[in-house]
């Protein structure tokens, strides 16, 4: 490999980059724009869900119960209704997300022994929401049936057994505040990572091909190492100022702590980019044409990224075989390291797994780009 | 008679300081020329000297910056899509579908100039036969040669039977029998009564034209047939000049007294003299002094290509190579 | 002009007929990715790795412990004999939570005190472990009411019948057994639909563009508004096929239902497609080549796709985001998606999602003919 070559090589394309305003825009607002569009819109946060009522008795002790709904900060009592037929109306045209339904004989069930039932009525279409509602209108409910047999044991005389019951003392690590935000952005990161190098790298090379430049540096004593290393370093450097732009605005914007060290983010970053790049290149090197080699490409990097990385669905979660496949997206592992780096600040030990597996995605990519460059060239 | 003024005015092409600009570049500078039916002009001139430009505004995928231009008795400018069912348009890059057989680009194309069902089946079998492609109708035109994409596309371009055809470097990247029977069509065309543009950098090409205009930098700078831009385009007279070694021959020749200009051609330099008897008389003893040897020096008439690097100081291409 | 914009159909389905790769990307890719997508997005919570630190022994700490993991929706990851190797294990991702039971829980318990568990949760998936610490809460409200219930029980009979109490019924309209799949797979065909039609309708024009057949079409008589629907009623066929196809998938292999009127779907993807035609033509007229056109689509698809709350709601956006949502075509026809499948609802509610694409569809259509007009001279 010849120093002066590779120099000449990147110095070039450092030249382009700068001439070609589009691309640099893409490398430059993509992330931006991504990160504040997926920081603020992707929140599973469920808090305000919107509340109908339908409170077919009207009296203290409905009133009672729908006090303890309103005081919870998950739901917004938004009106109440007379009958069935508008509730649905509600629900089907998306106005709320649930309806509580109190009945008619409510304080006379209570009252004279027994439970009363409280109708909830979740629209389950989003079964996410639906679990989170079900779950928060659960805690109202049990917390209003607590409260009433406290009270009615005093006044019995007996002795309130059990009556505190479990208290449920939730230790969250990590992210304290259960935001989604928290767990999303560092996601996002990669993400963005992803798509980056795929997109510039799909750019570049098969740009090279259709404008006939390739074929003037194939004819020059380059060697195939040198093309794929002086393509690739201005793309890593883009890269990496990338990834410092995105985990900026992680932490200073959406406030994300940052736990890990700087240099493992640096370091991690650094083997991810190297798998993408490299990858992009194969696929550009491999297929001729702009057209197919960047949908290719993003069929490669961007949709397993955002659908089995486990940024935002949990991996845990999914299918036996959809799980084995997992274990060949390398995001995924570079998402664990994120996470684990904003919110648990494990050191490089814990990391030991993840950084192997990307570290030798990263030799074969590499392996590969060298490779498919060479065969191009006979 | 008035259906041949009829016939005449559809054939002909009016265009009166027409002028393009892209932003502040000037591609078209006030160009005006005039063709009349079942002529063959040629547009001359090295890349970029404004010939496609000149030839997209007058099929109206351009719209001129100021001047008129009238085709087939219409302003391109402002009716442009009656102009289109009058002409026929090929282009410089090859841009028929490749992945469309050769009878269903032809069908395409008849559907596009509203060539009436009876006709167009007719029309669509004269098109095959003349692009010789009998037997390959359900080729995919991709896997055509050159030549015969290149007659393809006239065959659809002529399929509305137009009275004026532009012909955008039709021959480029063609091998030179291809052209030779590209250009028996053309003739066949304007024997029929069409107009034909044709825009070329191939010097043996431009002789074939009835007439030719010479463009540099988006001017017509000499029309005429070939014969009379010969005689009359340049100024001065040509002489030939067998020198050796050519190189200091060229370098003296430039500042030799008399000489207006002086390019290699082949072996051998082409000098273009005020007047030729000093000059003859004069320039042997010239070169002896600078130390080179002038074995022959006399006076030649001017080839086209003269003419063209008189007159835009370009040297073309080789007459009869591949493009570029 | 039919003749013409006829000519024109022929051609776009021949050229579409021979494109191998066009086969791959409209039939092949849109399942794998339906499929793919099915079962890889949701937001379930089942099998939650948890290890259980039970430092009481006591009858009521196993009932308890039992509870959980016969939910269904723990699973026994240990027992670490105190908080450092729970802590350990959550470290190490052995485990997502742990439960902790203190010595004396069933002291404070039978007293009648407030008995405290407590949970440790790897928040990390903030929304995993809020819906674990749901479950958590429903698990513990139960098991303190059913101990309420047997204490009384024991200690006087004659009251235990009338101790009141307020329980929930729980009503899922629409989804009963909350099944991720019926969320995300009408969100999944919405997104799939977009991405394809919109591609195939800017490359459509920018290929030819690109490599001269568009001028050569040009110099015929045609006008620019039948080149404009020879171009995108074909891919307005695409789409509707393409729906087709998608809505297949997700009917015969994930078993979402299909409960509405088919004619109500068909009209909802029309005006979708409208709108998603003029964004593809939009594009079109913007690019020189296929791949500016490829960079410029994915800058409408990920905020189209953020936007449209087809994986997370929109009403946990910041409120500038909700309004930037009504920009959006697809967060309507997600709904005319999820109506149609799920709720089986009719024109009397979805009449306002129509309207709004049919107005987004107009606007974008004005402005991508009025670009594409000046782009062709």
């Amino acid at each position: 490999m010849s120093a002066g070559r590779l120099i000449a090589m990147a110095r070039k394309e450092f030249i382009q980059i700068r001439r070609d305003p589009r691309s640099l825009l893409i490398a430059l607002l993509l992330p931006i724009m991504q990160m504040a569009l997926l920081g603020y819109g992707i929140s599973l946060d469920a808090k305000h869900l919107a509340l109908y009522v339908y409170d077919q008795e009207g009296s203290q002790d409905s009133q009672a119960l729908l006090k303890h709904f309103q005081a919870s900060q998950y739901f917004d009592l938004i009106r109440t209704v007379n009958n069935y037929h508008d509730l649905k109306r509600a629900i089907d045209s998306e106005q709320c997300k649930l309806g509580v339904v109190i009945p008619f004989d409510f304080s006379k069930r209570i009252r004279d022994s027994g439970s009363a039932s409280v109708q909830v009525i979740v629209d389950g279409t989003d079964d996410n929401t639906a679990n989170l509602a079900i779950g928060y209108s659960q805690a109202v409910i049990a917390d209003y049936s607590a409260g009433v047999q406290h009270d009615w044991l005093t006044t019995q005389g007996l002795p309130v057994a059990g009556g505190g019951g479990l208290s449920i003392e939730p230790r969250t690590w990590f992210n304290e505040d259960l935001e989604s935000r928290n767990f999303i952005v560092p996601g996002i990161m990669a993400l963005v990572m992803a798509l980056v190098g795929a997109l510039l790298t799909s750019l570049t090379i098969a740009r090279e091909w259709e404008r006939g430049t390739m074929e003037q540096l194939i004819s020059t004593p380059v060697t195939s190492r040198e093309v794929m290393l002086g393509k690739l370093i201005p793309y890593f450097v883009l890269g990496m100022i990338d990834a410092a732009l995105c985990a900026a605005i992680g932490v200073w914007w959406f406030e994300v702590p940052f736990r890990g060290t700087v240099w493992m983010l640096a370091l991690t970053t650094a083997l991810f980019l190297a798998v993408v790049l490299a990858i992009g290149f194969v696929i550009s090197a491999g297929l001729k044409n702009q057209l197919a080699a960047s949908s290719i490409a993003l069929m490669v990097t961007l949709l397993p990224t955002s659908l089995l990385s486990g940024y935002a669905f949990p991996i845990e979660q999914m299918p036996a075989p959809i799980r084995a496949i997992t274990y060949l997206i390398y995001s995924r592992y570079y998402v664990t390291i994120l996470k684990a780096l904003f919110l648990k600040g494990v050191g490089a030990r814990a990391l030991l797994g993840e950084m192997t597996a990307l570290a030798v995605y990263a030799v074969i990519a590499g392996f590969f780009a060298t490779r498919a460059f060479r065969k191009t060239l006979v | 008679m008035p259906a041949n003024d009829a016939h005449a005015a559809r054939a002909s092409v009016e265009v009166t300081d027409l002028v393009k600009r892209f932003g502040t570049f000037t591609a078209v500078d006030r160009v005006s020329f005039q063709a009349t039916r079942g002529e063959i002009l040629g547009f001359l001139g090295p890349n970029g000297a404004g010939k496609s430009t000149i030839i997209r505004v007058l099929c109206g995928l351009l719209r001129p910056t100021s001047g008129r231009a009238i085709v087939a008795g219409l302003d391109v400018a402002s009716e442009a899509e009656a102009v289109r069912q009058h002409i026929g348009y090929m282009s410089q890059k090859f841009s028929l579908y490749n992945d469309l057989e050769v009878i269903e680009n032809l069908r395409f194309f008849a559907g596009m100039y509203n060539v009436p069902n009876h006709l167009a089946q007719q029309r669509i079998a004269g098109a095959i036969a003349m692009a010789g492609l009998a037997g390959h109708e359900h080729d995919l035109t991709g896997t055509l040669a050159g030549g015969w994409k290149q007659r393809l596309a006239l065959g659809c371009a002529v399929l509305h039977e137009p009275a004026i055809l532009f012909l955008d470097e039709p021959t480029s990247g063609v091998d030179p029998i291809s052209r030779r029977h590209f250009w028996e069509l053309i003739h066949q065309h304007a024997a029929a009564g069409v107009t034909v543009f044709v825009s070329t950098h191939y010097m043996d090409e431009a002789e074939y034209c009835n007439r030719l205009a010479l463009i540099n930098r988006g001017r017509i700078v000499a029309m005429g047939t070939p014969a009379e831009l010969k005689r009359h385009a340049m100024k001065g007279t040509l002489l030939l000049a067998r020198c050796d070694p050519l190189g200091p021959a060229l370098e003296a020749a430039q500042t030799a007294p008399g000489v207006m200009e002086a390019a290699v051609f082949g072996n051998a330099l082409h000098l273009t003299v005020g007047d030729p008897r000093t000059a003859i008389a004069a320039l042997p003893a010239y070169f002896t002094r600078n130390g080179v040897r002038c074995a022959d020096l006399e006076q030649i008439r001017p080839s086209l290509e003269d003419v063209f690097v008189a007159l835009t100081g370009v040297r073309p291409p080789p007459a009869g190579g591949p493009a570029q | 002009m039919w003749r013409r914009i006829y000519h024109l159909l022929v051609k776009e389905f021949l050229q579409l007929r021979r494109n191998k790769e066009a086969r791959i990307h409209l039939i092949l890719l849109p399942i794998l990715q339906m499929v793919i997508f099915g079962y890889a997005a949701t937001f379930e919570v089942t099998r939650v790795a948890t290890a259980v630190i039970d430092f009481d022994h006591s009858q009521e700490s196993r009932e308890l412990i039992s509870r959980f993991i016969a939910s269904g929706r723990f699973q026994l990851a240990g027992l670490p004999a105190n908080r450092e190797e729970a802590r350990e294990m959550i470290d190490r991702g052995r485990a997502d939570m742990a439960i902790q039971i203190n010595p004396r829980f069933a002291e404070l318990l039978r007293k009648g005190q407030t008995a405290p568990v407590q949970v440790l949760v790897d928040a990390a998936n903030s929304n995993s472990a809020l819906i674990a610490l749901g479950y958590i809460g429903q698990i513990g409200a139960r098991f303190a009411q059913d101990y309420q219930t047997d204490y009384m029980n024991r200690l006087a009979p004659r009251y235990a019948a009338l101790m009141p109490s307020a329980t929930m019924d729980e009503r899922p309209w629409y989804n009963p057994d909350l099944d991720s799949q019926w969320f995300f797979v009408p969100g999944v065909m919405g997104s799939l639909t977009l991405v394809i039609v919109m591609n195939l309708t800017a490359f459509a024009i920018v290929r030819e563009r690109e490599i001269g057949t568009l001028e050569q079409v040009m110099v015929t008589p045609i006008r620019p508004v039948e080149l404009m629907l020879g171009k995108t009623i074909p891919y307005f066929i695409v789409g509707l096929a393409e729906v087709a196809l998608v809505a297949a998938v997700g009917t015969l292999w994930f078993q979402v239902p299909f409960r509405g009127n088919p004619l109500v779907l068909l009209a909802g993807t029309s005006l979708f497609l409208i709108s998603t035609l003029a964004v593809g033509l939009l594009i079109s007229t913007l690019c020189s080549t296929q791949q500016q056109a490829f960079a410029s689509g994915f800058f409408y698809l990920t905020p189209a796709f953020t936007l449209s709350g087809f994986a997370f709601p929109i009403a946990s956006m910041p409120t500038v985001m909700q309004w930037l949502t009504y920009l959006d075509p697809l967060r309507y026809y997600l709904v005319v998606l999820r109506g149609t499948f799920l709720k089986a609802v009719g024109m009397d509610i979805l009449w306002p999602q129509m309207v709004a694409m049919a107005l987004l569809g107009a606007v974008l259509l004005a402005i991508s003919v009025t670009r594409f007009r000046k782009s062709l001279d």
